[in-house]
């Protein structure tokens, strides 16, 4: 799992720094013009300029002058207790029953000799409840409002002092309830799927004769090899992703429950900065097609890493400081790609006076390479050797450096800022586990609202229509990305319609003879793309808002990126709202 | 009676202030158009009508005569092409209109999976309704429309007039000032449909305004004190029914207990007076009497042929 450093910006920081609030507002405004146009035209077309603009006018005054300021919660509560109610006479509970089911086997199809099966079964469930979700959602949203209409029960509905904000509101938190419901029970259901798959121990298989190390029977397809202070005490080695701490229990070994993948590790993470081949402030070296954040710095060279930690609280750590890489090596040499490239850790003081004695290893390359400092520690003070107490020498203010260099001459390392990370008390996995439901829960909520915004104007299928191309926008907005900024080669749809007939591989530039033609050709998927862009920027991305990684890897889902979620899921829900209430106040029931 | 004026411009007309004038509409006028905008139907032309408060109000007129548009259009259901519907003197389309309206569509459109509990209690949170009156309020309306048996059955397993029952219930939840009846007999037997006219009556003497329209005319003729005859969208006639139904150089006289001699001579009195008889006969009760009254002596002598069969 590789963060990308928007991941990490706390709340404040995605809000006002970083666009966040900016970017709401100016959709929001961009939609609420082009809303009034489209409004302006359609009863413009219908009762002329001045009689249109009146019109659209007093729909709008009215929303804040009568529609929102009289809404009655109690009337809400019903609309959203009658959508439970039908929900759930209609049966919907059926697909708690195929979600039982398919847990139920899900063990038969997981590959049980998986390198690490924590990375396989939470995104399975996870994956499998978010995709089983938003079915749900999708197929409860969009057609109750249509099939009211259609079976004209909305007349009875409408002629009550029923408000149009209040028809949204009301569908939207019923089917919501009906969600939160399911998605309790998959929760639970899942959570017992992934504990009772993975969580286990051994029995110890056999000791050494001199009682310090010795290995583990065979559970679980696998065992585990360990080794013991003198007091008994240890650890078995890391495999599977998981270890195991062995305590000697009245003189007897234990192995007890896995460690290191049902967990919530917290990041604390830092800036990551560079200095050059001469020591000097620089930046990285890129060694290809890389991404832009990712950089490398160069063996046996004057070349650094240096990462800036801020803020960080003796409190969050307890006798030692722990720290995680995941380095990437870029290799000169040809042939040898099995012996590991050593690295080089030092920790410094802002101002550069203290720093701790320095630490070799050698990286594990696409593992986590897990590491520990104790608190008091050997390094060097006012250019004198001394003892450092970590807190009070080193990382005086709570700010520190970790500095890293590459060892091996002709060797590369590469890093990101998300790359290297403290680790500070872990977390419940549980809690962890629950906010990834959470996460799910909020997706589910925004396809809702998108459902019942077009089942307001659409029929029941359409609107269904409707919503996939939501969600698969949502799901697949990088792939449009990719197109429009030319990452992904072969070009637009008109252009890839006429390679087809070609035979023409997408690597190559498009050659029809006509340069017009190829012009022509562009042109029109240009306009294609950057309107599918446009339309894809103004709806959710629920790829970004996808968190099931987090919990697989053990990361602590950030309280603040879910506050973020939660911020865009409000900023959906009151889109499509307005949107609803203008199609609702304006159309015809019994038309 | 002539068909009302129909000049009267879209813009100008606004609802009079007099409260006693519950529903008025002014050169109403609705037409249907399909996708593209095109013309399909002119439903409704220029309507012009007043509904006073306390009477109860007939549409009458074949299907497709623009009827149900009417009242449709008196709900906000639909918007109109021309002219303007006022309900309680605000625009049709007003939400807060509908606090004092009740209205039992064509058919009764309701929640199948919902049982008459829930039904009532749903319509009674419409209303804002705390709970403890929605309870008072249910409970009375059950009784009223017959379903003390039937309030814990969904709606999908009702008979067709059991269903209107409740849809005549769920009007009436919040006790509203002007009921708005679309065929309210539709689907009632004979018992039924006597129980709603009588119920019709009786809501008009509590001092509610129903508009109520109709294929029966018996029944409009019964219950209704004017009515509005629609025909193709125009509104052909509009009066007291029973000024519209008097044909005046007839005169009717029922009398008891007469042997054949006095008919005579009452025969040869209305020759004198240069009268002319044009019937003179035992009168027949009505199919409907008949059938009420076979029914009551069933009831009251259970397992008994009637006594009026022969």
């Amino acid at each position: 799992m590789r963060l990308t450093p928007d991941q990490f910006w706390n709340y404040q920081e995605w809000l006002f720094n970083h666009w966040g609030l900016l970017w709401g507002l100016g959709i929001a405004l961009i939609l609420s013009i082009v809303g009034f146009l489209i409004g302006f035209l359609v009863a413009t077309l219908k009762h002329g300029p001045s009689e249109g603009f009146l019109q659209v006018s007093k729909v709008i005054g009215e929303l804040f002058t009568i529609d929102i300021p009289k809404m009655s919660f109690r009337r809400v509560f019903a609309i959203a207790k009658l959508s439970f109610k039908e929900a759930i006479r209609n049966k919907v509970l059926i697909v708690v029953l195929v979600f039982v089911i398919g847990i139920m086997f899900a063990g038969w199809f997981l590959d049980r000799n998986a390198a690490n099966p924590a990375q396989l079964y939470i995104p399975t469930v996870l994956t499998a409840t978010s995709y089983l979700m938003f079915l749900m959602a999708l197929f409860l949203s969009t057609f109750s409002i249509p099939r009211d209409i259609s079976n004209r029960v909305m007349y009875t509905i409408v002629t009550k002092p029923v408000r149009p904000t209040e028809i949204f509101l009301g569908r939207v938190l019923g089917f919501a309830g009906v969600g939160t419901l399911c998605l309790l029970v998959f929760g639970v259901m899942s959570y017992m799927f992934v504990v009772r798959g993975l969580r286990h121990s051994h029995e110890v298989a056999a000791v050494q004769a001199n009682g310090l190390a010795g290995e583990t029977k065979k559970e679980h397809n696998h065992t585990h090899t360990f080794t013991l202070d003198e007091t008994g005490e240890g650890t078995t080695e890391t495999v599977k992703g998981h270890r195991h701490i062995v305590r000697k229990v009245d003189g007897k070994l234990v192995v007890l429950d896995q460690v290191d993948d049902l967990t919530a590790r917290n990041p604390i993470y830092g800036m990551l900065r560079f200095t050059g081949r001469d020591g000097e402030e620089g930046i990285g070296l890129n060694v290809g097609y890389m991404s832009e954040y990712h950089k490398y710095i160069e063996g046996d060279s004057l070349m650094s890493a240096v990462w800036r930690f801020d803020g960080i609280r003796p409190s969050s750590f307890s006798e030692t400081l722990n720290f995680d890489f995941t380095l990437s090596a870029f290799r000169t040499y040809k042939g040898d790609i099995v012996t590991p490239v050593g690295v080089e850790v030092k920790f410094r003081s802002i101002d550069g006076k203290v720093e701790s004695d320095r630490i070799q290893f050698k990286v594990k390359e696409f593992l986590i390479d897990q590491k520990s400092i104790p608190l008091k520690l050997k390094g060097i003070k006012d250019l004198q050797p001394a003892d450092l107490d970590f807190f009070t020498d080193i990382a005086k203010d709570g700010s520190f450096e970790i500095v890293v260099r590459c060892l091996d001459r002709g060797q590369y390392l590469g890093m990101a800022a998300a790359d290297c990370y403290l680790r500070a008390k872990e977390s419940s996995f549980e809690w962890n586990f629950t906010k990834g439901i959470i996460s799910i829960w909020l997706r589910m909520f925004i396809v809702i609202c998108f459902g019942v915004m077009f089942s307001t104007f659409l029929s029941g299928p359409v609107a269904v229509i409707a919503t996939v191309s939501v969600i698969v926008l949502g799901m697949f907005g990088w792939f449009v990305d990719d197109l429009v900024s030319g990452k992904l080669a072969g070009g637009g749809p008109v252009e890839a319609l006429v390679r087809l007939p070609l035979q023409s591989g997408s690597g190559t530039e498009l050659d029809l003879g006509n340069e017009v033609i190829e012009n022509v050709i562009r042109g029109i998927d240009k306009g294609i793309l950057y309107s599918v862009a446009a339309l894809k920027y103004s709806l959710p991305d629920l790829y970004s808002l996808e968190t099931s990684e987090f919990i697989a890897h053990g990361v602590n889902l950030f309280e603040g990126l879910l506050a973020r979620h939660l911020t865009i899921a409000i900023g959906y829900f009151l889109m499509t709202s307005i949107i609803a209430y203008f199609f609702l106040k304006t159309r015809e029931m019994a038309g | 009676m002539s068909t009302v004026a129909t000049a009267v411009s879209n813009s100008a007309p606004s609802s009079t202030s007099n409260p006693d004038i519950i529903v008025e509409t002014r050169s109403l006028g609705k037409i249907y158009r399909d996708f593209w905008g095109r013309k399909k139907v002119q439903a409704l032309k220029s309507l012009d009508i007043e509904v006073r408060r306390g009477e109860i109000f007939g549409l009458l007129g074949p299907n497709g005569s623009g009827k149900s548009t009417t009242i449709k259009l008196m709900l906000g259901l639909l918007f109109p092409t021309s002219g303007r519907a006022f309900v309680f003197g605000k625009e049709a389309t007003d939400v807060a209109k509908n606090e004092r309206i009740g209205y039992l569509p064509e058919e009764s459109y309701l929640y199948k999976f919902l049982n008459a509990e829930e039904t009532l209690d749903f319509y009674g949170r419409l209303f804002d309704m705390p709970a403890s009156v929605r309870r008072e309020r249910a409970e009375h309306l059950i009784n009223m429309v017959g379903l003390q048996k039937h309030r814990r059955r969904q709606l999908k397993e009702y008979s067709k007039g059991m269903t209107r029952r409740i849809g005549l219930a769920q009007a009436l939840i919040n006790e509203p000032e002007f009921l708005v009846l679309d065929e309210p007999t539709t689907g009632l037997d004979p018992i039924g449909t006597r129980e709603m006219k009588d119920l019709i009556v009786r809501l008009r003497e509590q001092g509610k305004t129903i508009l109520l329209c109709s294929h029966q005319l018996a029944d409009v003729q019964d219950v209704c004190d004017r009515v509005a005859i629609l025909h193709q969208g125009d509104l052909k006639e509009l009066g007291r029914v029973d000024s519209l139904l008097k044909v005046q150089d007839v005169t009717q006289i029922h009398a008891k207990g007469l042997d054949e001699n006095t008919k005579t001579q009452i025969r040869e009195l209305i020759a004198k007076a240069n009268g002319e008889v044009v019937k003179m006969d035992n009168p027949t009760t009505t199919m409907e009497e008949l059938f009420l009254d076979i029914v009551r002596d069933s009831e009251n002598r259970p397992g008994r042929r009637s006594s009026n069969a022969n």
